[in-house]
């Protein structure tokens, strides 16, 4: 090989190397703070409910604090390159859209969008091509929501909260629907959309057991069990 | 309702992203046909004349890369595919071929001037009239293209080995691909599968030597000129010729060939 040609190509296979480093301290970083909000989010399953939003300021916190990392992140990115890059933090990624979006389903019972989980995360239009929140990894995100639920909707009966699996099981019914309207090709995001019936099912039971019991207050909630 | 609405637009997303991606699998695909293609005909064309006829060599290499444009062709037509950052999106779907594309280039290059092609020269021939690039080549996709010319070059130089001019033509290649092994170790930390590839290469290198090795030792029997065991060889192939083209074909379709069948013909 031409000699110039060939130093050419290992400073820049060099450069690569240097850059991979300085995005995997980023993503460490965003790592911890993902790890500190798991923990906190944990408790939801042995809080009650009226000590939830105290819970909740606690977590926002953290969630916000993600901006600095993922400013951080988009100045390490070449342009157009996104990418190449982006399954070194698509974990991360998508663990703080979960909590984001737990975060908001147990405030307002909605469901975060896209949109809203970029602005929190202080995503900006402009830096599409470096630093961007794909579709895909908001869906594992969400999906990754829904397991939490169906475990919390057995904990909330526990602590008393028998409404709770009813709300529970209309909205994740309706992200349900959402996602059966999705041609999924045979990839992780599939495997995981599968096994949502398994939650789902679980959360039946649980509006079901309370149903039956008359612990919750008659349906003006409109879900009964099937 | 609020969530079908979100969902609809996810879809569209999704199904973009997907035909996409298969109608650059695809395309791939056709390149690295019409790359294979180009290494079949360039072996053929070369293979028809004397080992050191070099316009031969020079002819095979003005075909080859009249073929090639063809395949450029089809990178052109990519292009819109992946502008800005679809890419990088998309390059493990359009790597394989480019990867064979840089092969073929290659070894055409390799017949025209007895050297490597560089980086910039690959990724000029990825470029429109104005020098625009369709897209980017990468340093992966180089390295690996070439990692495979290694074993085009042992099969160009064993089946050289038998015509005339040819042994002189096997160790030249020889050296060659010696110094292409040197250069890729250093990079091979940086550059996924390259070790791999690396391997495959000291296998070729190796058949190469031994072949090498196997006519030193039995030129030594004979005390004759060089040209004049040209043409003991040339007629004993002859004899053998029939043969000697099923064994060619089938030991390229296995994607090994033999050093042993030349020494058998010695």
């Amino acid at each position: 090989m031409d000699p110039h040609d060939l130093e050419n190509i290992n400073v820049l296979l060099e450069r690569e190397v240097e850059l991979r480093e300085k995005i995997r301290d980023q993503v460490a970083d965003l790592d911890k703070k993902t790890r500190t909000m798991i923990g906190m989010l944990n408790k939801i399953h042995s809080t009650r409910t009226e000590s939830i939003p105290a819970l909740l300021d606690t977590v926002r916190p953290v969630l916000l604090s993600c901006r600095e990392t993922m400013a951080g992140l988009v100045d390490l990115i070449p342009e157009n390159q996104f990418w190449r890059w982006k399954d070194m933090w698509s974990n991360s990624l998508r663990t703080v859209v979960f909590t984001a979006s737990l975060i908001e389903y147990l405030s307002s019972r909605t469901l975060i969008s896209l949109s809203q989980v970029s602005e929190i995360l202080g995503i900006k239009e402009e830096w599409k091509d470096r630093l961007s929140l794909p579709v895909e990894d908001y869906l594992h995100g969400l999906i990754s929501l829904v397991n939490e639920l169906s475990r919390f909707a057995i904990n909330a009966v526990t602590l008393g909260n028998f409404e709770e699996p009813i709300r529970i099981s209309n909205f994740v019914k309706d992200l349900f629907t959402g996602f059966s309207m999705l041609n999924l090709k045979n990839d992780a995001l599939r495997r995981r959309f599968d096994s949502l019936k398994y939650d789902i099912k679980k959360i039946e039971e649980v509006v079901y057991d309370v149903s039956l019991r008359k612990l919750a207050p008659p349906p003006h909630a409109s879900s009964t069990p099937e | 309702m609020l969530v079908n609405a979100l969902f609809d637009d996810f879809r569209a997303h999704l199904d973009d992203y997907n035909d996409r991606r298969e109608r650059l699998i695809k395309t791939s695909r056709d390149v690295t046909n019409l790359s294979k293609r180009t290494i079949f005909l360039l072996h053929r064309m070369v293979m028809e004349a004397d080992a050191d006829d070099d316009t031969a060599a020079l002819q095979a290499a003005a075909r080859g890369h009249e073929k090639l444009r063809e395949i450029q062709r089809l990178f052109a037509g990519m292009k819109p595919e992946l502008a800005g950052d679809r890419f990088w999106r998309y390059q493990r779907q359009v790597s394989p071929g480019l990867q064979e594309y840089t092969e073929a280039l290659s070894f055409a290059h390799y017949l025209e001037h007895g050297s490597l092609i560089t980086f910039d020269q690959v990724q000029r021939t990825l470029c429109d009239a104005d020098g625009v690039p369709y897209f980017p080549l990468t340093i992966a996709d180089y390295l690996l293209g070439l990692s495979d010319l290694t074993g085009e070059l042992m099969r160009f130089a064993i089946s050289a080995i038998s015509r005339r001019g040819g042994r002189a033509k096997a160790s030249e290649v020889c050296a060659f691909v010696r110094a292409c092994k040197a250069d890729f170790e250093r990079m091979t930390p940086y550059v996924r599968d390259l070790s791999k590839k690396q391997a495959v290469t000291a296998l070729s290198l190796e058949k190469i030597e031994h072949a090498a090795y196997a006519i030193a030792v039995r030129t030594s029997e004979y005390s004759l000129p060089q040209e004049m065991l040209d043409d003991i060889v040339a007629e004993s192939i002859s004899t053998f010729s029939a043969e000697d083209e099923s064994r060619t074909r089938s030991g390229r379709r296995r994607d090994d060939d033999n050093p042993d069948d030349i020494e058998g013909l010695l």
